[in-house]
């Protein structure tokens, strides 16, 4: 596929009126209202080519459908990377991890993707090819369109191309894997907020235990994740042990081999399902009320007798629960009313994985934004037959 | 009736109506434009409501103003209107120094925020070199930059959210954290098109550990930027990295002592910040590097005194210049870090044709630089060469794959150049934002898009 073939079939979309879907690796189908029957799936996975490697500019271009592995593997060649942290990397594609506004676990140590976005194609709904931004790394010239279509979920219209910085790759990569007692938690949430060398990533997971590394018994466990140069990390190790210590964590094991790829398993849990049993929830908010929140919601799934597993994001104060039931009806026959419930406690949670029918009868999107009513203005004046995703994105944007 | 409604909105000591006092408002630091209609310098959001509804009333447009630093004409009116100065509301309206954020009204000097929050180790990052009077407001206009955005992002990464007054008059309120589309990132950078800001959530830094900074001498502009290219080749972003020329740093020595050499061609200033165990290692990169390159010599800033100054003479450089011109045009364009040394040699080539003496003191690591062309503007002939070699400079850039605006924006001044960056699709996709935030073009008119002769298709979309 070539940009101007995208181009063609969006004009066409445009033209008959024709609702599309916009696929890129399907790994975040979870997220969002499904598409209208109608629809026509439209997949960019054919845009797949790295369009312009320049290491010696900390930069590169790609178009929408190159996988984070591809992105990755390139990267790496260079000693470089662009920490995306999206679930499973090796079909989730660039231009649909950044559609879906995906946010991952080191973004408070490196940025959102949207911050390492430089330049970017988009194809809109008519088939307009248009620019923004650029290969280099400071641009002022007119809108920074580039992170309006980031987290748009398609619907203004589909990312062909991106462009990035990349970073280099830190020397070194430690894990932690800690047995967290329940009265050790809130003071280890405190400590890590403190510490010297900031963890590229840290959290506290209850359950998931198919996905996820380490043994939690019935109290929860935490993992932190170092990435520093070689001659932090030593110093680094001791203040995280004493500190965790002194919060009373009773062990701390380190962890030196495929750390990476302990990583990977923990952030593909969060769309992990479980068979049709499962919805899952993301909650975003302040780290220092996360804990609270991910145990409010831990105590309502009990209450509807919903077996529940969470993540907490320590670092960024994301909480991601899924719940689930022994087989699909017995999930159906509670989860509208717990999904009622649910957002009363967290108005902004949203729908992130889950394959159960009911899903589409669920607040997906959870809180609708401010300033929704621009947005739809927006929304018009770039896709005025709401051709792309119809129906699917927050606010029915 | 305009000066009439607005005095009794917002009192007669909140309107300037007189041409003595609304001439101060025709200009920025650089660009000259017209007088306005009216300034306003409200104290509140209400204020500013109230002014734009006013000032829509009377056919009026309406122009937002930081402290006017800006060099391209941004926060100038083009055709009379109506001034917002956001002067009076410069306050930090809260801070959070757990959650390491801060609430700000849009006049808040942007120094005066890192002093305010410093007690509790944080500071605000974007550090742009007029920061001792720049606002924050003007900042987010603009997504300014400034020399530690290198490792620490421009201003769009340091919003969380915003609160802004529409072309009606009405509030609204963005947040990075909320679903949907990213208004925030829309409104950083669109001068004052989209909306005016009125507050601004704003994310704050821990202040690192350990801070060094060095100082690199070579023979000359060429193997210094050749050296800033093979420090980014190799994947070190220490947390600015700043080069200066020969005539630049002799103009900074004479205004401030401030510790440059004056007798090499070129000098780097290059900051790491972060840990202490990892400086030594740091430096011995970056010193091999610059040897490698060409270097001269190499030298630690020992004292924080000594950081301080180097840090001053850097920021106040471009006042400096006053010493060995009387006048210059700074331009301001961003160019690949790889392509460096030719945009360097490219813009001496363009100074030496024209018979002009530039100056470089500039943001090398992220490859944005800021040619200082000297000039004495009562010599209609150097006024001349000075606005053919500007216009050379940003078509050298555009032809190495850069841009013309790294940090200072586009204004009035540079925005037939967007057609030379911009496809009429491309442009045409950005007045769609616009079409949607500012249907009748009075939000800062006539800046950012090309006049309507150059680019008729991005002209308002007449439902």
């Amino acid at each position: 596929m070539t940009i101007d073939e995208l181009s063609a079939s969006l004009a066409d979309a445009h033209r008959d009126r024709t609702p599309v879907t916009i696929v890129g690796g399907d790994t975040l189908r979870g997220m969002g209202r499904p598409p209208l029957a109608d629809a026509i799936p439209l997949s960019v996975r054919g845009l797949d080519a790295i369009v312009e490697d320049a290491p010696a500019d900390l930069t590169i271009a790609v178009q929408g459908g190159v996988t984070l592995r591809a992105l990755a593997q390139t990267l790496a060649r260079h000693g470089t990377q662009v920490p995306f942290d999206a679930p499973l990397p090796g079909e989730a594609t660039v231009g649909g991890t950044l559609a879906a506004g995906w946010l991952g676990p080191r973004r408070h140590l490196y940025g959102r993707p949207r911050d390492v976005a430089i330049g970017s194609t988009i194809v809109l709904a008519d088939g307009t090819v248009a620019r923004a931004g650029g290969m280099v790394v400071k641009n002022v010239s007119g809108y920074d369109m580039s992170r309006l279509y980031i987290g748009s979920f398609g619907t203004l219209g589909v990312l062909a191309r991106i462009n990035l910085k990349t970073i280099a790759a830190p020397e070194r990569t430690r894990l932690f894997a800690i047995r967290l007692p329940e009265h050790t938690r809130a003071r280890a949430f405190a400590v890590l907020a403190s510490l010297r060398v900031v963890p590229a990533a840290a959290w506290w997971v209850q359950g998931y235990k198919a996905q996820i590394d380490g043994d939690d018994g019935a109290e929860g466990r935490m993992l932190v994740f170092l990435e520093c140069s070689d001659a932090v990390l030593e110093g680094a190790t001791r203040e995280l042990r004493s500190a965790l210590g002194r919060a009373g964590v009773p062990e701390t094991r380190v962890i030196d081999t495929g750390t990476r790829e302990s990583f990977e398993r923990a952030i593909d849990a969060y769309v992990a399902n479980v068979g049709e049993r499962s919805i899952t929830y993301r909650m975003h908010g302040f780290v220092d009320e996360a804990e609270a929140r991910a145990l409010g919601a831990i105590a309502l799934a009990r209450q509807f007798e919903l077996r529940a597993d969470t993540i907490v994001d320590a670092m960024n104060g994301d909480v991601i629960l899924r719940v689930s039931d022994l087989d699909a009806r017995a999930l159906g026959a509670k989860i509208e009313m717990f999904d009622d419930a649910l957002h009363d406690l967290a108005p902004s949670a949203f729908v992130i994985a889950g394959a159960h029918p009911s899903r589409a009868l669920l607040q997906v999107w959870g809180a609708a934004p401010a300033a929704l009513e621009r947005m739809r203005a927006l929304k018009a004046r770039f896709d005025p037959h709401g051709i792309l995703n119809p129906g699917r994105f927050v606010g029915g944007l | 009736m305009l000066h009439e409604r607005l005095i009794d909105a917002l009192g007669a000591d909140a309107v300037k109506t007189a041409p003595e006092d609304l001439a101060v408002y025709a200009f920025d630091a650089y660009t000259t434009g017209r007088l306005p209609a009216a300034v306003v310098l409200p104290r509140s959001t209400q204020e500013v409501s109230a002014a734009v509804r006013i000032a829509r009333d009377c056919g009026e447009p309406i122009v937002p103003r930081g402290a006017g630093t800006g060099l391209c004409g941004g926060a100038v009116p083009t055709e009379g209107g109506v001034v917002i100065s956001f002067a009076r509301m410069n306050r930090v309206l809260a801070f959070d120094p757990a959650r390491r954020r801060a609430r700000v009204q849009p006049g808040l000097i942007n120094l005066d925020l890192s002093r305010h929050v410093a007690a509790s180790g944080l500071f605000y990052a974007p550090d742009p070199s007029s920061q001792k009077i720049s606002t924050i407001g003007g900042n987010v206009a603009t997504n300014a930059g400034g020399p530690h955005c290198l490792s620490y992002g421009t201003t769009v990464n340091h919003v969380l959210g915003l609160e802004v007054v529409d072309e009606r008059g009405d509030v609204f309120h963005t947040d990075v954290d909320e679903l949907g589309y990213d208004l925030t990132a829309a409104l950083v950078g669109s001068e004052g098109t989209l909306g005016i800001v009125t507050a601004a959530w704003v994310r704050l830094m821990r202040v690192p550990e350990a801070v060094r900074v060095w100082l690199a001498t070579f023979p000359d502009v060429e193997s210094a930027s050749d050296a800033v290219s093979a420090i980014v080749a190799a994947g070190i972003v220490p947390t600015a990295l700043e080069m200066m020329d020969r005539i630049a740093a002799q103009a900074v020595e004479a205004a401030f002592h401030a510790g440059y050499p004056t007798d090499c061609g070129a000098v780097l200033l290059i900051e790491n910040a972060g840990f202490e165990d990892d400086m030594n290692a740091c430096e011995s990169a970056l010193a091999r590097i610059a040897r490698e390159r060409g270097a001269t010599s190499w030298r630690t800033a020992r004292t924080q005194a000594e950081r301080d100054a180097l840090w001053a003479g850097r920021k106040g450089a471009a006042g400096a210049m006053g010493r060995i011109s009387p006048n210059y045009y700074l331009q301001d364009v961003c160019v690949r870090r790889s392509t460096l040394p030719k945009a360097l040699h490219a813009v001496d080539e363009i100074a030496r044709t024209y018979g002009i003496t530039v100056a470089n003191v500039f943001h090398a690591g992220d490859g944005n630089l800021h040619p200082m062309l000297c000039y004495d503007k009562r010599d209609r002939t150097q006024v001349q060469a000075v606005i053919e070699s500007g216009n050379e400079i940003l078509r050298a850039a555009i032809a190495l794959g850069g841009t013309v605006s790294g940090e200072h924006g586009i204004g009035f001044e540079k925005r037939e150049a967007m057609t030379e960056v911009y496809s009429t699709a491309d442009l045409a996709t950005m007045a769609r934002v616009r079409d949607v935030f500012d249907p009748a073009r009075a939000l800062n008119p006539e800046k950012i898009f090309p006049s309507g002769a150059a680019c008729p298709e991005v002209k308002p979309q007449r439902p």
